[in-house]
């Protein structure tokens, strides 16, 4: 063993030693007693457990796996050749058959989990517009996500606009709300920013759930009609709502690729530029010419855009919505999709989107411990990858990066 | 019966104002006590630390486990409370140090928003571990202990609240000593000023950046404890709300200001329960926003806060 | 970006193909068979405690019930987590579906139950909740939803009755926590107090969440009202309320309502406790029923107040389904509404939209004990 190995297992003593003292007071310490047997026995499944990795990750730097890992790097790079050969159209043409042939050999739990993942990836992509392109820190998003939800619930409910009308009028709304919300917080920077999008976004769930009058509170609203279509019933043409789970799994499909069409046409415009220009030093983006405050707005407006439209397609979804689906947790989720899935990366924030939305479900097998592991799992990428899963490539390094 | 229904003298509006001015104070010291661990991160690795509510929530629990076993044991009330703040404020000190080695430290060089992150994955994780370990129910604390009051011109001050109280500004007395009158504590602000040249002076900036976090946890737990014993019980997601406030309290006072995090608190505390008994009990947190919002509006780096650089995420 | 797009293509390969995969695995355990039950309730979350006690309620009635269905056995549970928000609910409601569930127990928050109950009704799996309240759960013509708890129109009634023919109370002071439940069930009363003679004093609201009542409660002493209505989500909310209370020292008398009702009440405010009237629904602790029910929950603690409901819940519809001797929802939906039988919490007969009726009563704590008061059916005193 080398110096640096046996280092290593000091510290892996030490802490599993920090770990014990942590455990066992939690479950050790009872007005009856003390007890060792049951925090020791979940002790010394986690230090074994850590052993174990400790060690295959010392064999693997010794080269132990030389002759597993050599030969699946290698693949891994043909593989990577290969794909980086492949058209873009045709990549993107099997996405899209992918996406569009899914409904048909999955099943219901499938398409709910499958609408819940395009919806978020909407959310997902709205906000990498105010976080990742333009920095600017937004822990209240949600708030225009409950904008659009509760405009087309409103608005079907009392008047029977229907969906497709709403979405552009969700889409207005969340964008002078955006404005609102932007306007004071254009002086401010960084954190100080995060605490009053925080703020707004507590304000709209508390409206929501206190103005009895309008939004019901916290009953939510009921009866909301479904998107509608005129389509052929045998020979004459009729009416339907497209409530079943395949339907709206299209329709939400649809928005999600004009979603990620308009980002990525917005990514590449003069207004992109400008964003990216903000974010990276506002002061020399003044100086260039660019409108910052201006930009800043518009940000904002076009990430609401965004979670409106979201919004209207869950009002129509859940044909109900109530305050708590507006929460604080639910700006954490958006946000950390952008964040774990990289930063300002369209491709990214699917990911995040997915990962985010598909992890918990799959641990619904863990019943009480689900949340529990998501937040390790949570904590972990982002200690394995700080950068997300699928980092942004950026135009260009700041000075500090180089060298 | 009969006795129950018996006619209560009105109470003045003054006296109405000053019942709600000692429920604002006290309300406002709790908040105080979580926001000095906000602020104490931020002003040293400018990391909005989310986990810092369930520190505050493993100190309650922390709190209830050796006061009972201590209480079951004979020891007397004042002992008992004692010593399980002090233990309390070690074993959060010892939690909030591996919290940051194992998430925060790894991700130092990375942006700041991972950082944000890997801090509300943890804060997810301790929740959910209390939840596991201690169970979905309440658990009761003791508060036999220490109960009665007294009466001032009609305002009844209990004696827990005076605890609170006294025990917010010992803490608050002993955090300034320690940061303006020590060597640790003028190593601690060497290093939230510029963490390459203090490094280059010889302070270990990793050790204080531990200690830091220890100290902001101990804060924490003492504040878990006492409201506790305040409200009568403790449970696994209390660390949310007040996490929430606590933030909001340290930013309001400008983040990374150690008596900017006192003067928010108690600010958002009395805000708080004034709008509540005053205009609308259901508005309470809007009105705290929105003070806070206007606050920032006209001085965007809270009450005392200076001029922070460009900081970017 | 073309290594990206080609990544992400393949991922979304994968996908696709386990979920096939899950799809086949789903199906043969479909085919296996056996009664399943879908639990759904908050099992993580503000309201986790209860989300258990309704959790164990059905496993207790499955154990009970389980041997007694013959070949149509055996019975297992599939329980789910809704943590009461809608988004989670209709995704767990979902689960169940593609479980083959034949009827789910829940859920807590009405807010949750009715999203929730839209795809089981599309799917025709009953959906029997021990503890949503709310009265549009069951006012829906919805042919499978069934509630086994009483309704809150029907526990404001006895709420004010209680105020005014035995407390003798002129005035009144209203706070709830702003769900659907608590403020449903406040708002009944202010409605039907000012038509009793009641001045409400007052009427606030709190957050769920809150610890600090503190400035609501100097507003009720300075309103010093005859009686103070506390509508909570729980009693985790209730029991700081009721210390805060007693040290601010309201003189008024305490009414409170079944979600309050749980032995950790007692628990949590001790002395505080004492004397708060709440309404619940009549169960009579002596009947061999609730001998049994008690009996089989042992092993799970101490009964919550929706654990005998869910009980219930489970118990009626297994019965159905022996009656019937199929799990077809159309031959037990017949069954179901032939269900006549002495339950744990009370006597079981459902009528057509699914209710089941109210019975509710007032409990009073005393001496660290839940004990029955007076009957508004009869307006007198228990013994």
């Amino acid at each position: 063993m080398t110096i640096r190995a046996s280092k290593l297992w000091l510290r892996y003593g030490l802490a599993m030693a920090w770990f014990f003292v942590l455990l066992w007071p939690l479950l050790g310490i009872k007005p009856e007693g003390l007890e060792f047997a049951v925090s020791f026995a979940i002790w010394i499944k986690v230090a074994v457990a850590a052993a174990i990795l400790l060690a295959l990750y010392q064999l693997n730097k010794a080269g132990a796996f030389g002759f597993l890992t050599r030969p699946a790097a290698a693949a891994g790079r043909v593989a990577v050749g290969a794909a980086a050969r492949v058209p873009r159209w045709l990549v993107l043409s099997v996405v899209l058959a992918a996406a569009v042939s899914f409904p048909f050999f999955t099943e219901r739990y499938a398409h709910d989990v499958a609408i819940s993942v395009l919806v978020y990836i909407i959310l997902g992509l709205g906000l990498n517009i105010v976080v990742g392109l333009a920095g600017l820190l937004d822990l209240g998003y949600i708030a225009f996500f409950g904008v659009g939800a509760y405009t087309y619930a409103l608005l079907s409910v009392h008047f029977g606009v229907s969906f497709w009308l709403c979405l552009p009028i969700s889409a207005c709304f969340a964008a002078v709300a955006g404005c609102i919300i932007g306007y004071p917080t254009l002086r401010m920077r960084g954190d100080y920013l995060a605490i009053v999008t925080l703020g707004f976004g507590e304000i709209v769930r508390i409206v929501l759930n206190n103005w009895m009058s309008v939004t019901n509170g916290p009953n939510g609203i009921l009866g909301i009609k479904s998107p509608g279509a005129y389509w052929w019933q045998g020979d004459t043409l009729e009416h339907i709502w497209l409530n079943n789970l395949e339907q709206l799994y299209f329709i939400i499909l649809a928005l999600a690729v004009f979603t990620v069409i308009a980002v990525y046409r917005l990514n590449h415009s003069r207004i992109g530029r400008a964003f990216e220009a903000v974010r990276e030093d506002q002061t020399a983006a003044e100086l260039m010419g660019v409108n910052t405050l201006g930009i800043k707005l518009l940000a904002y407006a076009l990430g609401a855009v965004f979670g409106g439209l979201a919004g209207t397609f869950f009002a129509a979804r859940m044909q109900f919505v109530s305050p708590e689906s507006f929460t604080f947790i639910e700006s954490a989720m958006v946000l950390s999709m952008v964040v774990l899935g990289g930063m300002g990366s369209i491709p990214g924030v699917i990911l995040g989107a997915v990962v985010l939305i598909v992890l918990p479900e799959l641990f619904r097998g863990f019943q009480l411990y689900r949340m529990f592991v998501f937040g390790g799992v949570m904590a972990m990428m982002m200690v394995f990858r700080p950068k997300g899963l699928w980092p942004a490539k950026r135009l260009g390094q700041r000075s500090e990066e180089r060298g | 019966m009969a006795g129950g229904l018996r006619p209560q003298k009105a109470r003045t509006p003054v006296e109405f104002f000053l019942q709600q001015l000692v429920n604002g104070v006290t309300l406002g010291g709790v908040y105080a006590l979580v926001a000095l661990g906000y602020t104490m991160v931020y002003g040293i690795i400018q990391l909005i630390n989310f986990a810092h509510g369930e520190i505050y929530a493993s100190g309650g629990y922390m709190g209830v486990i050796l006061i009972s076993w201590l209480f079951a044991h004979g020891f007397p009330p004042m002992v008992c409370l004692g010593a399980a703040l002090i233990l309390a404020m070690g074993y959060c000190a010892l939690l909030a140090m591996a919290l940051e080695k194992v998430a925060y430290k790894p991700l130092r060089q990375s942006s700041r928003l991972s950082v944000l992150l890997s801090a509300l994955g943890m804060s997810i994780f301790l929740q959910n571990g209390l939840m596991l370990t201690q169970g979905v129910y309440d658990r009761a604390y003791p508060t036999e202990m220490v109960q009665g009051g007294f009466h001032v011109h009609g305002v009844i001050v209990s004696y827990m609240q005076c605890i609170i109280v006294g025990l917010t500004v010992l803490l608050l007395v002993l955090l300034n000593l320690l940061v303006y009158r020590t060597r640790i504590g003028k190593a601690m602000r060497a290093t939230a000023q510029d963490k390459t040249m203090s490094a280059l002076v010889g302070i270990n900036s990793s050790r204080i950046i531990s200690v830091t976090f220890a100290i902001g946890a101990g804060l924490a737990a003492a504040a878990g404890i006492m409201v506790g014993l305040y409200y009568g019980s403790v449970r696994y997601d209390m660390g949310f709300v007040p996490g929430i406030k606590a933030f909001s309290a340290a930013v309001l006072g400008g983040i990374g200001n150690i008596t900017g995090a006192m003067l928010g608190g108690l600010l958002i505390g009395v805000i708080e329960v004034f709008a509540a008994g005053y205009i609308s009990s259901e508005y309470k947190d809007v009105f705290a926003f929105i003070i806070l919002i206007a606050v920032l509006y006209f001085m965007p780096t809270g009450i005392m806060g200076e001029n922070v650089d460009d900081t970017r995420i | 970006m073309k290594r990206a797009l080609s990544l992400l293509a393949v991922l979304m390969l994968a996908l696709a193909l386990t979920a096939c995969g899950g799809k086949k695995d789903e199906n043969k355990a479909g085919a296996a068979d056996g009664i399943k039950i879908g639990s759904l309730g908050p099992l993580t979350g503000q309201y986790a405690a209860d989300g258990n006690d309704m959790k164990n309620g059905v496993l207790a009635a499955i154990e009970v019930m389980g041997p007694e269905m013959g070949k149509l056995g055996p019975v297992t549970i599939q329980s789910e987590d809704d943590a009461c928000d809608p988004r989670q609910a209709v995704a767990a409601a979902n689960k169940l579906i593609n479980e083959k569930v034949t009827a789910v127990i829940g859920a807590y928050c009405s807010s949750a139950t009715i999203p929730a109950s839209e795809p089981l009704m599309a799917a025709k799996i009953f959906m029997i909740t021990p503890a949503s309240t709310t009265e549009k759960v069951t006012e829906r013509g919805m042919p499978y939803m069934y509630r086994t708890c009483g309704r809150d129109d029907d526990q404001s009634k006895a709420a004010v009755k209680f105020m005014t023919d035995q407390l003798k109370a002129k005035t009144l002071y209203i706070v709830d926590d702003k769900t659907t439940y608590s403020q449903g069930l406040a708002d009944n009363v202010e409605k039907l107090g000012a038509g009793a003679n009641l001045k409400v004093l007052g009427h606030e609201h709190v957050n769920q969440g809150d610890k600090d009542y503190s400035a609501v409660l100097t507003k009720v002493k300075a309103a010093n009202p005859d009686v103070f209505y506390v509508s909570l989500q729980n009693s985790a909310s209730a029991a700081p309320m009721l210390i805060q209370i007693a040290r601010m020292g309201i003189k008024a008398k305490l009414l409170a309502q079944d979600a309050v009702y749980h032995p950790q009440l007692i628990a949590l405010a001790k002395q505080a406790a004492e004397g708060v009237y709440l309404t619940f629904g009549y169960t009579d602790k002596t009947t061999p029923a609730y001998q049994k029910f008690l009996a089989a929950y042992k092993k799970y603690g101490e009964p919550g107040a929706y654990s005998a409901y869910s009980f219930d819940s489970t118990v009626a519809y297994l019965k159905a389904v022996k009656a019937a001797g199929s799990t077809d929802p159309d031959k037990v939906r017949a069954e179901m509404a032939k269900l006549d039988f002495d339950g744990a919490s009370k006597h079981i007969k459902y009528k057509e939209n699914g209710d089941s009726g109210s019975n509710y009563v007032i409990q009073v704590v005393k001496d660290g004990k839940f004990t029955n008061y007076w009957n508004p059916e009869t307006g007198e005193l228990f013994k």
